[in-house]
């Protein structure tokens, strides 16, 4: 692969191509900043001109300055006819004061004021150092003499200080396009010259490029600019997460985790335990309702919860005459997350105690072992992996998740709403918040590193494999009353949060005047741009994220490259950063040059693409470990180029797990929140901030109605995908046979 | 539809492969070289994981040789990918697509180069005739039987006239009766239509049924290339000896080489052998290797080596006698036995042979 010819070759284009680039860039910059380098001097020659007869006037004139040339500072001098000199003067800010005062002993100086009095203006050759707000900019200096009426005496000089700033934004933005260009040829030709699968090549770059700048790249940025404050480096935002306010805040967060995941896993067990070991007859319908609250959109139930047990709920106070208890805090919380994350707890519970082979457990009870004993010595253990999963699942979601604790906080302090206070509130501060966000991160990696290291050695479930057929019941009818009790009681709970929902449309004012009404519907056509700039973008980034899956999925799998491993870790990386740290990561890094992103519909659809990627990619690639690697060599052996390849055979054969990646990003775009709350514009709103913001406004008619209208959507999405994935089962058989 | 047959050529192609775990490579296959002649079948015949369907792969394009080069006629294929190339391959679990019916699947090639559905229509339902599955055309291939998937995968190979035809062990998923008759099959067109062709299997029937030429490997070396009767009488050293064939060893020393007769040391025994393996020399301890139908069973002491028949095989056209000799049991094959004198179990025997059908192989075990 490697011959001496190609490599040759490989260096000989590269060396033209940079040669090309540098000796373009340099071209451009230079012309650039002698351009700038005359305008300035026009200006400045322009503004001495229009300087007051009158001296008092001075002060007044100099301040306008910034005026013509953008963001520059100005002094005067007075000619003092006595010592036939220029006298420095308090006329002008006070910026280029200190400037003066730090250079005046500099001979370039007195050159520049000795010119001024022969009528000549002059800019001095180097550039200088000024503190402008507190930071600490590069600077040109001009010196010009105010000619007096009779045109050959100067009455007075000013010297002007321009940042080279604007000028050396373009001037950056132009390294970067060169660089950029560069890069990108010599990756080029390195495929064209070394692969002998460029196709393969330039999807893999392709990918690289794609997880470069919209996944490393930002993280870059983020923790580059927690480490800066006011243009140099430093600690203080950290020192700042790590003061005891923001530990609080910290400790708060881990308390909701801690007692959401516990409770979410025991209810999960119970759940999951019912439907998949006992001979509990409505399986089917279970299962449905519990795994509701993992679709319905953020805020929905809270929102409910608020109607419902709220300071002025429909049970806490019309039923109950309550008054002194409160549903915001940790309590309130706890309650809310628990019911829209333990189906995590439920799915991940039951996949495991499906996977276990009940034969064991019949042993066991052939061994006259009780139920009981069963239980314990048996079915417990085989099951205690995938129990701490489902734990560590919900704790990540549970500390990741902003939407609950926005509604539902009260006093309780938890760090992803303050980050986003941080970076929203008064503050504005984007380093800071990024630092609480990794704060939260921590915990997070930490759960993660336990499940993959720890918790996956210890199972040994997998080893069986084959799902088992026959059931042994392993409860007696009493102790199986009170679990179906308890499920009972849990869905009947969210039935109930779902249908106060759908009653909330249609009341007047919640709390204070239920009386019928239609008028909360006029919500869906003042809400109405929000609702189509929403399904759009969730509509495009669908099918995006889908395809983008799939090949990352085809190449993974089947595809032999450098650096594989690290592509597939970028690409999972999305799964375990909570939302509110994507979001600010990319407002830092896409509101500059060269990528001004931020207010686009396209930054949010690449923050859809880049969140669901990780679920996408696994489910493509367990797709593709079911088939025959031999039926795409077949296809690539009958002459098909890689895309051909994948166009008639793969996508086809994975298309159960492209439509379920499709409808999946399209169900998450819509209910998403966490990472777009800081991407949104007045041009692409989403629905869920319309709903926060009638929540937060107690307008909870109008709010219940987009939440209804959410429901809908993401209902009628599944079911549509429920039957476009139905018609697969034939060919997802025939996979398998050989 | 006439085309030129071709050569295959391997110069010293190695693949190694890199071990998951970061281990230490495997190599896979170490510095194959060898020539297919234009319209020749070669099988590729050797135990599991001795490197075969790598071989096979590189040479189809699926993957790249560590080292070395493989040309296709003239024209080095060794970058170029598998649809570059003008191959087509079998596999061994047939590869075909389950979301297409079985025309779609034979008409995908000719669908890849653009040809006018008549013409496609015509050209499969021909071929399709001609693997004797006319009627199948709409089927889903999980709907068809094993032979039947093969017959599908071989006229989907066959349709776009490829100039070499790679088969990866494409019987073994068959029935033995199925299996020979798909081997003559496969055999008759490969003639007819004049295409070269390498074959892979561990299965040294297949090989020696229907090559014109076998290369033994193992571990990744070729051990022996030759046409069938050759590998099997004329064997280089003991692996392939007993790969292609049953053989028993006897350990002998040799002593002189005169006149085209190696006289050997057997037990004490002075015997005269016509062949030997080109790396034996005098003054070796080597193996004398003789196939159960050279050998002959005479009364004691006539023989080279004494021992005593411990049971008896009767196989209608031949019997198996096993004899227990100071060597190790040891099997004698005799054909026809009604016209010859059998002995039965428990008597002493002799073990005969004459020197040119006994062959001296290196002792070493490889
Ligand atoms: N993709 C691969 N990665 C690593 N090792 C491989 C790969 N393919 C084959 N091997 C190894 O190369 C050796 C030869 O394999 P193979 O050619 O499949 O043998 P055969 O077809 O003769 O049974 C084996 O040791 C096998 O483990
Ligand atoms: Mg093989």
């Amino acid at each position: 692969m490697f011959t001496k010819k190609r490599i040759i070759q490989f260096c000989l284009a590269a060396m033209v191509f940079i040669a090309a680039d540098v000796w373009m860039y340099h071209s451009l910059n230079n012309s650039f900043s002698v351009y700038v380098e005359q305008r300035n001097n026009n200006e400045v020659g322009l503004f001495v001109q229009t300087a007051p007869e009158d001296q008092s006037d001075i002060a007044l004139w100099l301040s306008g300055v910034s005026t013509i040339i953008p963001s520059s500072q100005a002094m005067y001098f007075a000619y003092d006819e006595t010592s036939f000199d220029f006298k420095p003067t308090k006329d002008g800010s006070q910026v280029a004061e200190e400037l003066w005062l730090a250079n005046r002993q500099n001979p370039l100086f007195a050159q520049a004021l000795e010119s001024a009095y022969y009528l000549e203006s002059m800019q001095l050759p180097s550039t200088f150092q000024a503190t402008i707000d507190g930071e600490r900019v590069p600077a040109k200096i001009f010196f010009a003499p105010i000619i007096a009426e009779n045109g050959y005496e100067a009455t007075g000089a000013v010297m002007i200080l321009v940042p080279t700033s604007s000028a050396s934004d373009f001037a950056r933005l132009l390294r970067i396009l060169a660089i950029g260009a560069g890069v990108a040829f010599l990756a080029i030709a390195w495929v064209i010259t070394f692969t002998r699968d460029p196709v393969t090549g330039f999807m893999v770059l392709g990918l690289f490029i794609i997880v470069g700048i919209f996944v490393a790249f930002p993280l870059f940025e983020a923790i580059r600019l927690s480490f800066i404050r006011q243009g140099s480096f430093s600690f203080e935002a950290w020192k700042m997460a790590l003061s005891p306010s923001y530990i609080v805040a910290l400790w708060g967060s881990l308390r909701l985790g801690v007692s959401t995941a516990t409770i979410s896993t025991i209810l999960g067990f119970i759940i999951a335990f019912l439907v998949e070991r006992t001979s509990f007859k409505q399986k089917k319908l279970i299962t449905t309702l519990a795994t509701m609250p993992v679709i319905s959109p953020p805020f929905s139930l809270s929102l409910s919860v608020i109607l419902l047990f709220g300071n002025n709920g429909l049970i806490s106070k019309q039923l109950l005459q309550l008054h002194n208890t409160s549903i915001y805090g940790l309590g309130g919380l706890t309650l809310v997350q628990t019911i829209s994350m333990f189906p995590i707890a439920f799915l991940t519970i039951s996949g495991v105690l499906r996977q276990i082979d009940s034969t064991v457990e019949d042993a066991s009870l052939d061994l006259s072992a009780t139920r009981w004993q069963t239980f314990k010595s048996i079915t417990l253990p085989l099951t205690v992996p995938g129990i701490l999963s489902a734990w560590m699942l919900v704790f990540t979601n549970s500390l990741a998740d902003f939407a609950n604790p926005l509604l539902l906080s009260g006093n309780l302090r938890v760090l992803s709403t303050e980050a986003y206070m941080m970076v929203t509130g008064r503050m504005n501060d984007l380093g800071g918040g990024a630092v609480l966000s990794f704060l939260l991160l921590l915990p997070t990696v930490s759960a993660f590193m336990v499940q993959r290291f720890w918790v996956s050695r210890k199972s040994f479930v997998t080893v069986t494999g084959k799902p088992s057929t026959s059931l042994t019941e392993l409860t007696t009818t009493p102790v199986r009353r009170i679990l179906s009790g308890v499920t009972w009681a849990v869905l009947g709970f969210i039935l109930m949060l779902y249908l106060t929902i759908i009653a909330g449309c249609f009341v007047r004012n919640w709390g204070i005047d239920y009386t019928f009404t239609w008028e909360n519907w006029k919500a869906i056509p003042d809400s109405w741009d929000s609702i189509t700039s929403t399904v759009l973008l969730a509509l495009v980034s669908a099918p995006v994220a889908g395809i983008i899956a799939m090949v990352a999925a085809m190449l993974i799998v089947r595809k032999k490259f450098p650096g594989k491993r690290l592509l597939e870790v970028l690409m999972m990386t999305p799964y375990a950063i909570p939302g509110t740290l994507i979001g600010i990561a990319y407002v830092i890094a896409f509101n500059k040059q060269p990528l001004i992103l931020v207010g686009t519909g396209a930054i949010i659809v690449i923050n859809y693409v880049i969140r669901e990627l990780p679920v996408g990619l696994e489910n493509g690639i367990t797709a593709l470990h079911q088939i025959d690697p031999s039926i795409e060599e077949a296809a690539q052996d009958l002459g098909a180029d890689v895309p051909t390849v994948f166009k008639t055979i793969v996508l086809p054969l994975v298309r159960p797990a492209f439509i379920s990646s499709m409808s999946y990003t399209f169900v998450r775009a819509m209910t998403a929140v966490s990472a777009i709350i800081f991407l949104i514009s007045a041009k692409w709103y989403h629905l869920t901030i319309k709903i926060l913001s009638y929540s937060e406004n107690l307008r909870f008619g109008l709010a219940s109605v987009l939440c209804t209208i959410l429901i809908v959507i993401v209902l009628g999405v599944f079911a549509l995908m429920q039957i476009l994935v139905r018609d697969d089962k034939l060919t997802q058989k025939t996979i398998s046979t050989r | 539809m006439e085309k030129k047959s071709v050569s295959v050529t391997l110069e010293n192609v190695t693949k190694k492969f890199k071990d998951v775990k970061g281990k230490a490579d495997v190599i896979a296959v170490n510095n194959a070289d060898f020539v297919v002649e234009p319209g020749e079948l070669v099988t590729l015949l050797g135990p599991s994981g001795c490197g075969k369907t790598t071989t096979l792969r590189m040479v189809a394009g699926f993957e790249l040789p560590t080292d070395g080069k493989i040309l296709i006629g003239d024209t080095d294929v060794t970058m170029l990918p598998p649809n570059k190339r003008d191959t087509a391959t079998m596999f061994q679990s047939y590869g075909l697509f389950p979301h297409m019916s079985v025309f779609d699947n034979v008409a995908y090639g000719l669908k890849l180069r653009k040809i006018p559905s008549e013409e496609i229509k015509k050209r499969v339902n021909e071929s399709l005739e001609l693997v004797g599955l006319a009627t199948y055309g709409d089927r889903a291939p999980s709907k068809l039987s094993g032979g039947q998937q093969q017959r599908v995968a071989l006229a989907r190979s066959l349709i776009v006239t490829p100039s070499v035809l790679l088969l990866d062990e494409p019987l073994s998923n068959l029935d033995a009766l199925l299996r020979e008759q798909m081997r003559v099959e496969i055999k008759r067109i490969q003639k007819s239509l004049g295409i070269t062709a390498i074959y892979v299997t561990h299965d040294r029937v297949e090989a020696m049924s229907l090559s014109d030429r076998v290369i033994v490997m193992k571990n990744g070396f070729i051990r022996q290339i030759g046409a069938p009767d050759v590998i099997y009488e004329q064997p280089d050293s003991r692996f392939v000896a007993g790969f292609v064939g049953k053989a028993a060893f006897f350990p002998v020393e040799i002593g002189s080489h005169e006149k085209g007769l190696w006289s050997c040391n057997l037990g004490g025994k002075e015997v005269k052998v016509a062949q030997a393996a080109p790396d034996v020399k005098k003054g070796d301890s080597a193996v004398l290797m003789a196939r159960p139908e050279s050998l002959r069973l005479e009364k004691t002491g006539l023989g080279h080596i004494d021992g005593k028949v411990r049971m008896n095989v009767y196989l209608g056209n031949s019997l198996e006698s096993f004899v227990q000799t100071p060597f190790g049991e040891v099997l004698v094959q005799i054909d026809d036995p009604h016209s010859k004198k059998v002995y039965r179990e428990g008597e002493d025997v002799s073990i005969g042979f004459s020197p040119d059908r006994v062959r001296i192989l290196s002792r070493s075990e490889d």
